[in-house]
């Protein structure tokens, strides 16, 4: 963990409200784990907090960063200009596990894919993608992929299944039962919700990335929690004991 | 060289310069970054005889100048700190301060009885912004009789000097502060967070009610450190909204022995490292013997 200057040297949109950050770092990130994050120190006066971004990809100096302007924090990232200094602090967090000899799944929603790219690219041609979007134009988000296989659902139909991203995976789990599953997901609370009840009945191993609003990044302030089933301490830091969780310790 | 070391409660400490409570977790959280014996002293988030879960989220909520929180004293119980957390101030030889709390007068007394004595123990903190369950959950700060009849009760338990932490929701500080004093505070810490809420205007209901941090506090708190310090005879520690080496010196001339920093970390977790490299040098170029020398400097 090292907290680093660095300069703006991309913000451009991918589509929609998606966008590209690069950043040309005075160090390196060193190693960075697939699912950990960054906190941004946002080049504008009125951003007080840094914000949280999965690391999207990290080689040597350069950092890249998929975002999506939903709020006042990215709404100002969205307007920094080229050359604009940034901070950034990290790799935070505790990011995805993969067990040996299992078949990964992973599942992302919206810019939920951000937070599973790094892992995508680590598996590889052993992972499938299940990737909502709410129309085709955000398909190609995922179009780095190479030859991992993706499966794609929009709401609106445009393209692949039409519907949520957790009903097409319900369409095609029973192809992967036999073949020791394990499923990786990031994307909003509905969708790991309805994850969760999808996967129930079978119970398959499920590592989850969550979301939370948070003020250090770094376990200090306790401010992220998610609740989890154990009863002695069910409120975990997400930036700290997370933000990947076991799906199955989660109380939703 | 001038020194930045301090004398708190008959120990010294090697600068002026401590977290506030809740701002730097257990202080292991830090120590990617630099180490806890940085500063003068580390303060515990705030303890409780049992353990606390905490509020559920949303905890924090950013503003234009500052920041809400509502953690609701999540923390792991004050022996579980001492038995897992204590042993890596022992190590790098940090003093530490224990902040604690409690929902009656019993739950600080039990409290603050199972804290032995310890070398690096500086001093205890009591939270007094606490509801008191008992009396229909008014704050323990909140009023001066109230303030001296807790501060007496713990003040007997323990040989650990004590330190009254205030809130500034009161209609008089100064009043509260005496208060504590003649209860047998050893010395204040000001001020706390202040009551604030955000409401979205979308949904039409508060998100979040917490306390308000960050640097719009800090002219309240110099202020309360500036009153305070001239109307009672004990060491008052600055806090609110101290940012950078010149907000931490405001403090001191306000009349503080010692400051602490707590929402500065969550910008720039180096905050902390920075002020104390920056009093340093502010106490090189002034010439003075000790940075002492200038605690109260604005008085008068």
């Amino acid at each position: 963990m090292d907290d680093i200057p660095g300069k703006i040297t991309g913000n451009d949109r991918v589509t929609g409200n998606y966008r590209r950050l690069t950043v040309r770092l005075e160090r390196s990130l060193g190693r960075v784990s697939p699912g950990q994050f960054v906190m941004v120190k946002v080049p504008d006066r009125d951003i007080f907090l840094r914000r949280p971004f999965s690391v999207y990809d990290s080689r040597g100096r350069t950092l890249t960063i998929v975002y999506r302007v939903v709020g006042k924090g990215t709404d100002a990232l969205s307007a920094a200009v080229r050359g604009a200094p940034l901070m950034v602090l990290g790799p935070l967090g505790r990011g995805f596990t993969p067990g040996r000899g299992n078949t990964p799944i992973v599942v992302a929603g919206g810019i939920g894919y951000a937070g599973v790219r790094m892992l995508l690219k680590r598996l590889g041609d052993r992972a499938t993608l299940f990737f909502g979007a709410t129309g085709k134009d955000e398909l190609c988000l995922a179009e780095d992929l190479g030859t991992t296989r993706v499966l794609a659902s929009t709401m609106d139909g445009s393209f692949g299944f039409a519907g949520d991203v957790v009903g097409l995976l319900g369409h095609h789990l029973d192809d992967y039962l036999g073949k020791k599953p394990e499923v990786f997901a990031c994307g909003p609370s509905g969708m790991v919700k309805s994850l969760k009840t999808l996967l129930e009945p079978v119970r398959i191993p499920c590592q989850v990335s969550v979301e939370e609003r948070m003020a250090c990044g770094m376990g200090l302030c306790f401010g992220c929690v998610v609740a989890t089933r154990d009863e002695t301490n069910p409120y975990k830091r997400a930036c700290k004991e997370g933000p990947v969780f076991n799906l199955w310790d989660l109380l939703l | 060289m001038g020194s930045l070391a301090v004398e708190l409660f008959g120990k010294s400490l090697k600068n002026p310069v401590m977290n506030a409570s809740g701002t730097l977790g257990y202080g292991v959280e830090i120590e990617p970054l630099w180490g806890v014996d940085t500063m003068g002293a580390y303060v515990t988030k705030g303890l409780s005889a049992a353990p606390h879960h905490g509020n559920p989220t949303p905890r924090v909520w950013e503003e234009r100048c500052g920041m809400l929180n509502s953690i609701g004293l999540q923390n792991v119980g004050v022996d579980r700190f001492f038995s897992h957390y204590f042993p890596l101030f022992v190590e790098r030889r940090c003093p530490i301060i224990v902040n604690f709390f409690g929902f009656s007068e019993e739950e600080y007394l039990s409290c603050a009885r199972s804290i032995e004595p310890h070398d690096l123990i500086v001093a205890l903190e009591m939270n007094l912004s606490c509801p008191n369950i008992k009396m229909g959950g008014i704050s323990f700060g909140k009023e001066a009789s109230a303030v001296h009849a807790i501060v007496r009760s713990v003040r007997e338990v323990t040989k650990i000097p004590l330190i009254a932490k205030l809130t500034p929701e009161v209609k008089n500080l100064v009043e509260i502060a005496r208060a504590a004093y003649e209860g047998g505070a050893d010395g204040l810490t000001l001020i706390n967070t202040m009551p604030a809420a955000v409401v979205d205007v979308k949904s039409r209901r508060v998100t979040l009610k917490g306390g308000l941090s960050g640097p719009l506090l800090k002219p309240v708190a110099l202020r309360a450190v500036h009153e305070c310090s001239q109307a009672v005879p004990i060491p008052i520690i600055g806090v609110g909204g101290i940012m950078n080496t010149e907000d931490a010196l405001a403090f001191l001339m306000a009349g503080a022995s010692a400051v602490q920093v707590g929402t500065a970390t969550f910008v720039d977790p180096f905050a902390m490292p920075k002020i104390i490299a920056g009093l340093d040098s502010w106490l090189g170029a002034s010439g003075l013997a000790g940075i002492s020398a200038i605690v109260g400097a604005a008085h008068g």
